[in-house]
């Protein structure tokens, strides 16, 4: 008797796996659909399929809007990933090693933003900022999504920098580095790999963050408020391609980063 | 060479968590309370006239409903749909697979929402893909009329909703002690009583953390119930947005996002009291 055979019989397992292969189906079959159709030559979004053609991917080069918006998110989602990783170390480390009362609230007030709809960070800020008088503009875009995937940083690190072993910072203190030099010194290579799978992870979710951007902004654009706004207003079968290479850009780095994080665990413990 | 170190005592290191703390504070805490003396500021000076004004307007109470009925729809089905997916994750599969399965579950998660919600009108249009094999099939031609309605919204936030509560679930089974489940069998278990008497109780906490991030995540929403809803039956978000962009109407637009602040809070109740108890625990 196998071990799985304890939790499900072997009918009832065939049946599971294929609902499970069913369901791989239904997630992925809408993207396939997108990827085909960035190749196909027809003005109409529907079978049958026309000559193969590249010519929506050569159309995304000659459209300002994707190439501004494209810059615009590399350069937030680049500062936010490495500010949110930076903040997310420090602050996962101080709430891992730091006696402090009150410490629960105050780890809730850093992870309640992944655990709140994104419009409420998006508006909370857009009626905050022009309470004080400020316009809408791309450093606040930068700030809001900063704060987005703050928690994601603070939940990978944290789970990681419980598997490094207080030795190490202990014999660096005691043989007279400071705090900063341990953290940085010793702490933070030791977290190595789970630091630039969390900077991936950050980049990728602040890349495609779409709605703090939309309250944050009135004319400067990101890439996924050009798609949105080129989405909703008419179709323009060039969002087919901009859609299956954003993705295709995106699904490498998340699995770069979950490769990077599960080649950290040692084997046979959890996936 | 000996180096001369100096020993200064090495204190707590609290302040490390002052930057994140900080940030957090101003651009989520701060803006939430600035929200909330909007929402109650009124001509009169502080009131709920907002709030009774915005219960009074059928489109916006509507909005309200609607996007509630939205997230419990697409939440039960995916709490539902997570179960066998998660079990044949956890216990069905060999180890070195499990990986490949859980990165094509994962991967989406990855890529823009936007993206993907997009990806649904080629499928679900009354020319999509799926109209077009239907009337191969049938040689007659079908109007599906499922696009731009709440059940399209529904169906796009409940595969997300699967996706997640599948995750969620995952962890909380392969956290569970192999052995319990061993003893279980041994001592004349059948499948479905390990299941009913081990499986289900210790993965239910990992299950409820699932549930209550996809409700909170689909009741506030704005992507796919534009991109698949539709504009003509705007669900809160849609309003809120259309709201701070179009009308201006700040105090209003306060007042919606605190509700939606409210049912985000009371959606989170039970987990929150789940960890409490938790830490009460001896």
């Amino acid at each position: 008797m196998s071990p799985a055979d304890l939790v499900a019989a072997r009918p009832m397992r065939a049946a599971l796996g294929a609902l499970f292969a069913l369901a791989l189906g239904v997630i992925y079959l809408p993207l396939l659909v997108m990827m085909v159709f960035s190749f196909n030559s027809g003005r109409y979004q529907t079978l049958p399929f026309r000559e193969p053609t590249l010519q929506w991917y050569l159309r995304i080069a000659e459209d300002r809007g994707f190439i501004e918006g494209l810059g615009n998110s590399l350069a937030i989602a680049i500062t936010a990933s490495l500010l949110a990783t930076l903040l997310g170390f420090l602050a996962a480390y101080g709430f891992h090693r730091a006696r402090l009362p009150g410490k629960p609230v105050l780890i809730g007030l850093v992870l309640a933003p992944l655990a709140v709809p994104l419009i409420l960070i998006g508006i909370g800020m857009r009626l905050q900022i022009t309470a004080l008088g400020l316009q809408p503009a791309l450093w606040l875009v930068l700030l809001g999504q900063t704060v987005y995937v703050l928690p994601l940083a603070v939940l990978n690190l944290r789970a990681r920098l419980l598997r490094v072993p207080p030795s190490l910072e202990e014999a660096a203190l005691s043989l007279g580095a400071g705090r900063v030099r341990a953290i940085f010194g010793i702490v933070a290579p030791a977290c190595g790999s789970t630091l630039v799978a969390t900077l991936l992870l950050t980049f990728t979710f602040a890349f495609d963050e779409f709605v703090i951007a939309y309250f944050l902004t009135n004319f400067e654009i990101t890439l996924p408020i050009k798609i949105w706004t080129t989405l909703v207003t008419g179709f323009d079968p060039t969002i087919n391609a901009v859609g299956t290479a954003v993705f295709l850009f995106s699904l490498c780095i998340g699995v770069a980063a979950q490769v990077v994080l599960l080649a950290r665990q040692p084997r046979g413990a959890g996936a | 060479m000996v180096r001369q170190v100096s020993r200064a005592p090495i204190g707590d290191p609290w302040p490390a968590i002052l930057p994140a703390v900080l940030l957090s504070a101003a651009f989520f805490l701060v803006p939430i309370g600035n929200m909330m003396r909007l929402s109650l500021t009124t001509p009169d000076g502080l009131g709920f006239a907002n709030y009774v004004a915005f219960f009074e307007q059928a489109h916006r109470s509507d909005a309200l409903l609607r996007s509630l009925k939205l997230a419990l729809s697409a939440t039960a089905i995916a709490a539902v749909l997570a179960w066998p997916l998660a079990l044949f994750l956890s216990f069905c599969i060999p180890a070195r697979w499990r990986i490949v399965a859980l990165l094509a579950l994962l991967a989406p998660f990855w890529t823009s929402f936007t993206i993907r919600a997009f990806s649904w009108q080629l499928v679900l249009s009354d020319n999509g893909v799926i109209a077009v094999w239907i009337e191969r099939l049938t040689g007659a031609p079908v109007t599906l009329g499922i696009l731009y309605t709440m059940g399209a919204s529904v169906l796009g936030l409940a595969i997300f909703g699967m996706m997640l509560i599948t995750l969620t679930l995952f962890g909380a089974m392969t956290a569970i002690d192999r052995r319990l489940i061993e003893a279980s069998a041994s001592l004349g278990g059948t499948p479905w009583a390990v299941l009913r008497d081990v499986i289900v109780p210790l993965a239910l906490p990992g299950w409820l953390v699932g549930v209550t991030l996809t409700f909170i995540i689909c009741v506030g929403d704005y992507a796919v119930p534009t991109l698949l809803g539709g504009g003509l039956n705007p669900v809160l978000a849609q309003m809120m947005l259309s709201t701070v962009k179009g009308t201006y109407d700040l105090p209003t637009a306060a007042t919606m996002a605190m509700l939606l602040t409210s049912v985000v809070l009371l959606a989170a109740l039970p987990l929150l009291a789940l960890g409490v108890m938790r830490r009460a625990r001896p």
